[in-house]
């Protein structure tokens, strides 16, 4: 039994820590909503609410253009993953074979390297290969960015399922293939769900990868669009809080939608364990 | 949450790690390192040149500038425009930044596989130097000659943008580019505050200090300054150097002729000189943390006596401050002529790869044509080659402007800015000035900073 | 997050233990594994490994990214010792892992243990959501408010001379003393959201009989704390520890847009260092050694805090 002088006070820590989370997001909102005139960096309540910042943002910073790179690149690379990353988890969870738990943990390596260290390289790479100044080259390094988290990912996913499934799915004479597709990928939609909108988030936020490998207006994506737009209007903070709801927005909003779901997610395993 | 950087069985991964990173290092070693780029060095045949712009075909030009600032921000896109309707088969394909981000971006983007055509490059060795020498830019005698560049720039701002094809040696050989605006730093100020403390426009560093310890007593915050944008700082740095050391020390620093060094007492004095300012409060409180847009807005706002910064700035306070504000350049002793930092704004350039030279340069040559130069001044903006019809309304701060441009070139006033002295020297000379105001760094400590990498730019040429 | 908190999955299931037998009994080797992890390897290979030993390649030498490359050895190694500036980036690394991680798991501990009972109350998935929710936002756009908040007239400058802390007022992010603490701090409100998800998740988990037990023994809070809590959430702070560590050392988005480094030299950090000498100052080899140094500076650390938490299963 949780007593009503604990509760109160679990309540009080929550909310005081929920607002301070929220305080400076809400006084972007606010700001963006302020008519320009009145703009301050102090986060001054409208007078009226204003939705001319967001057409004035959208317009000067090509907003448009970016999103639309944001979303191909996002995208892609979600579906990438998600098909490399269930091949592999399904091969080292359930094959064996010599070398495998060496190459499991070479995959495992990706998730420790920062882009910071891989990035020069790759630059000089692509280049050669005329692939900078192109959507691959954002997609395929971020691919492989977030396979080292979707390999380990799906492969401990394809190991909780109980053997009994399998044996019973092979005795009813199921190939790899089909044992693949149609028992495991199903079953583990909620794993999938989980990784596609983590992939999502860390691929439409990402910097530096962009910052370096796109120099061609129309490719640029969302965050660096909102970079540059930040030092071009330094005194504009209506406009800058605009541009940056209008950058911050999807990913948020597919967390409202979905944040049931990506924690649970994230903490079945914790409960499974 | 941004990060797929994980931490997971770390052992295990570690140890793979240094496996992996082994063996693909064992191979690596075979191959001879890091070899020159094929297209290093490499430039266009010079082949015939065509001015004939209709003829092209369908063109799409890309061009990069950093006209960001209201001014050369409408010029730009009125000239571009002007240039589409009369080329029909020609798109301009505009991209603007911030001349911090440009400074970022730019080599990756002349490097990529589809580099812009048209670009605006900082002249000096960090910028147009290392691009002239990674064969990215085109030289452009041959269009110099075609549309009378060369003799339409005085030499002083043709040599500016002048490099060897190695990129080593600056001020002579090719030329790379032309300059559309004309620029000096100098000293804006607010003629009513100014008269009210009975005093009249300084025209010699003494007199300027006068002025602000004047305004300093009376309670007037003397200069607006803001640095947090880093470049603005080798703007101030640069007023005072041009009075306490010379132009003959300061074009054999940055000139790299030798026989200077940024320890020299004249260098030493500006770094005192500024110091001093920071410390007596005459640069105000918290500049490192304010922006130099808020800084060129409070000076519009009446909130300080003088600002120092460069021509481009006077459309932004003109339409602010109408006929209230003036600008002045400082000589470095009464009777002498002004002497400054400036000449041309950034230069625009054609890069190796444009696949349409001849349309690049008539796109170039139609911003600094004597139509290109009217359209700038027409926006407020000071043209590199002020027309003979181009006279400002007495009393306007574009006649001020117009004037002291005149007295600093015709009397060969014109300093380089100071970070074109080595690869690195934007970095080391923008921080080191915010340690020097803020009180991090001593002048002496300051020189010495300076003059490391100089010395090392010295030794590695 | 999601792998943080499978961690466990992992970790107490012995039979997962890689090298261990898999979920199928045949003997013999079954080839068609390799062919299943082909595609992922070759991606991981070709655009991460591979230029990861490149890197180590190319810090030997100098080269200025364009013309023929000279050999260095460990000339660009040694001037990270030599110089003070490099030096000086990876100290202002460690000033932010007090900042990103020491501070947030330290108070997400304190709130944790005030707040045992948290994950059984009610609407405690809204808290959960909300508190969480800096870590969805791109640090981007994190960086563009918290620059207008440290603004010389922001908001922050603002409310302190509102109540009457004139002499507090700075540019905060313009401030020698202040400018990294300050960006500190924004890795602190950026993280505690996260230390405090993980760490109610983990006291959900902690069976509540240990509690009873405590209670039964006449154990006050901070017996409670010591002998309960902390114990069962070794595993979540190791991972917060992870997490945030390698945040810390990575920062880049938030220093290119807050302060580019400055004033003077004063935030600069390795991940900028990389960036602005390989594309902007050229040169490649000095940065490529920096970003060598920082790779094993974080594989260092990562397997010193995995070494924090015993071995518990046949791993």
């Amino acid at each position: 039994m949780i007593s009503a002088r604990e509760r109160a006070l679990n309540y009080v820590v929550l909310t005081v820590f929920a607002a301070l989370a929220l305080v400076p997001l809400i006084g972007v909102v606010a700001s963006a909503l302020t008519p320009a005139a009145q703009a301050s960096p102090t986060f001054t309540w409208p007078h009226h609410l204003d939705l001319g910042n967001f057409a004035t943002a959208w317009r000067q910073g090509h907003f448009a253009a970016y999103l639309g790179s944001s979303v191909l690149v996002a995208v892609s690379v979600v579906v990438l993953t998600a098909v490399l990353a269930v091949l592999a988890g399904f091969s080292f969870a359930l094959f064996d074979y010599p070398g495998r738990s060496l190459l499991f943990y070479v995959t495992l390596v990706g998730l420790m390297v920062p882009p910071e260290a891989f990035v020069i390289p790759l630059y000089f790479n692509l280049r050669d290969a005329g692939l900078t100044d192109s959507y691959w080259a954002l997609i395929l390094p971020q691919t492989a960015q977030s396979l080292a988290f979707g390999v380990f990912w799906m492969r401990n996913f394809f190991r909780s399922v109980p053997v009994s499934i399998i044996e019973a799915a092979r005795l009813d004479g199921a190939t790899d293939w089909r044992l693949l597709w149609r028992i495991l990928v199903p079953t583990s939609r909620p794993a999938l769900l989980t990784m596609a909108m983590l992939v999502f988030m860390w691929t439409w936020n990402e910097f530096l990868l962009p910052l370096v490998m796109i120099t061609d207006e129309n490719k640029r994506t969302a965050p660096l669009g909102l970079a540059f737009f930040q030092s071009e209007h330094t005194t504009q903070y209506s406009l800058l809080a605009a541009a940056s709801i209008i950058v911050a927005l999807p990913v948020v909003a597919l967390y409202v939608f979905l944040q049931r779901h990506f924690i649970s997610g994230m903490l079945s395993g914790a409960v499974k364990a | 949450m941004t990060e797929r950087t994980r931490g997971r069985s770390a052992r295990r991964t570690v140890a793979a790690a240094a496996l992996a990173t082994g063996l693909l290092t064992a191979v690596a070693a075979c191959s001879p390192g890091p070899g020159g780029n094929a297209s290093a060095g490499a430039t266009r045949t010079a082949g015939p040149v065509s001015t004939d712009v209709a003829k092209a075909g369908k063109v799409t030009l890309t061009e990069w500038d950093q006209n960001t600032d209201p001014g050369t921000d409408a010029s730009t896109e009125a000239l571009n425009k002007a240039f589409m309707a009369k080329y029909p088969n020609v798109t301009i394909k505009r991209v603007s930044r911030s001349f911090s981000d440009l400074k970022t971006t730019l080599k990756l983007a002349l490097s990529s596989s589809n580099p812009p055509d048209v670009v605006q490059a900082n002249q000096g060795y960090p910028d147009m130097g290392a691009f002239v020498k990674a064969g990215l830019l085109q030289p452009v005698d041959s269009y110099a000659k075609v549309y009378g560049w060369d003799t339409a720039f005085p030499s002083q701002l043709l040599d500016l943008n002048r490099f060897s094809t190695d990129g080593k040696t600056w001020k002579s050989g090719s030329l790379f580019g032309v300059s559309q605006t004309g620029e000096i730093v100098g000293i804006y100020y607010d003629k009513a505050k100014l008269k009210s403390l009975g005093l009249a426009a300084p025209t010699t560093l003494a007199g300027f200090e006068t002025a602000l310890a004047k305004a300093k007593s009376s309670g007037l915050q003397p200069i607006s300054y803001g640095d947090a944008d880093k470049s603005p700082g080798i703007h101030i740095f640069g007023v005072v150097q041009a009075a306490t050391a010379g132009k003959a020390e300061v074009r054999k620093l940055v000139f790299d002729e030798g026989g200077a060094k940024w320890t020299d007492p004249g260098s030493l004095k500006a770094a005192t000189t500024l110091r001093g300012w920071a410390d007596k409060g005459y640069l105000g409180s918290g500049f490192n943390g304010e922006s130099k847009d808020q800084a060129v807005a409070d000076f519009a706002a009446g909130k300080s006596l003088f600002l120092v910064d460069g021509t481009w700035q006077a459309a932004v306070l003109e339409p602010k401050m109408k006929t209230n504000v003036g600008f002045t350049a400082l000589s470095p002793a009464a009777g002498q002529p002004p002497l400054t930092q400036g000449g041309e704004g950034l230069a625009w350039a054609m890069t190796s790869k444009s696949e349409h030279p001849d349309v690049a340069a008539a796109y170039i040559d139609f911003l600094v044509n004597s139509n290109g130069m009217k359209v700038l001044a027409d926006h407020g903006n000071l043209p590199a080659l002020p027309q003979a019809d181009y006279r400002p309304a007495a009393g306007t701060v574009d006649a001020d402007i117009l004037a002291q441009w005149k007295a600093v070139s015709e009397k060969d006033g014109l300093l380089p800015y100071l970070d074109y002295t080595t690869p690195t020297f934007y970095d080391t000379l923008t921080a080191a000035v915010q340690e020097l105001t803020a009180g991090q760094l001593t002048p002496q400590a300051f020189g010495a900073q300076l003059q490391s990498d100089y010395a090392r730019f010295q030794q590695g040429s | 997050m999601a792998v943080t908190a499978s961690r466990p999955t992992a970790r107490k299931r012995p039979a997962d233990a890689p090298g261990g037998r898999p979920a199928r009994r045949r003997g013999r080797i079954q080839w068609k594994g390799y062919l299943y992890a082909l595609p992922a390897l070759t991606v991981l290979t070709v655009f991460l490994l591979v230029p990861l030993g490149q890197l180590v390649q190319i810090s030997l030498f100098h080269w200025d990214g364009v013309s023929a490359s000279t050999w260095a050895g460990f000339a660009n190694y040694t001037e990270i010792a030599r110089d003070p500036q490099l030096r000086a980036g990876f100290l202002h690394s460690l000033v932010l892992i007090f900042f990103f991680s020491v501070l947030p798991i330290g108070l997400a501990l304190l709130l944790a243990a005030i707040t045992t009972r948290a994950s059984r109350l009610r609407g405690v998935s809204v808290f959960r959501a909300l508190i969480f929710l800096p870590q969805v936002v791109a640090m981007v756009v994190t960086a563009t408010a918290w620059t207008a908040i440290y603004a010389p007239d922001g908001v922050l400058n603002t409310a302190l001379r509102a109540i009457g802390l004139d002499a507090v007022a700075r540019p905060w992010l313009g401030d020698f003393t202040t400018a990294l603490p300050s960006v500190g701090l924004i890795g602190t409100w950026l993280e505690i959201g996260l230390c405090l998800v993980l760490f109610i998740a983990g006291i959900g988990q902690i069976p509540g009989e240990l509690y009873e037990a405590a209670k039964l023994d006449g154990a006050g809070a901070v017996r409670e704390f010591l002998a309960v809590t902390l114990p069962g959430l070794r595993g979540q702070i190791t991972v917060a520890l992870t997490l945030t560590v390698i945040a810390a050392l990575k920062t880049f988005d938030l220093v290119y847009v807050a302060t580019h480094g400055g004033p003077g030299n004063a935030t600069s950090l390795p991940a900028f260092e990389v960036y602005n000498r390989a594309f902007g100052t050229g040169q490649v080899g000095s940065a490529c050694a920096i970003a060598v140094v920082l790779t094993v500076v974080i594989l260092l650390i990562t397997f010193l805090i995995t070494k924090l938490q015993p071995e518990e299963d046949g791993t």
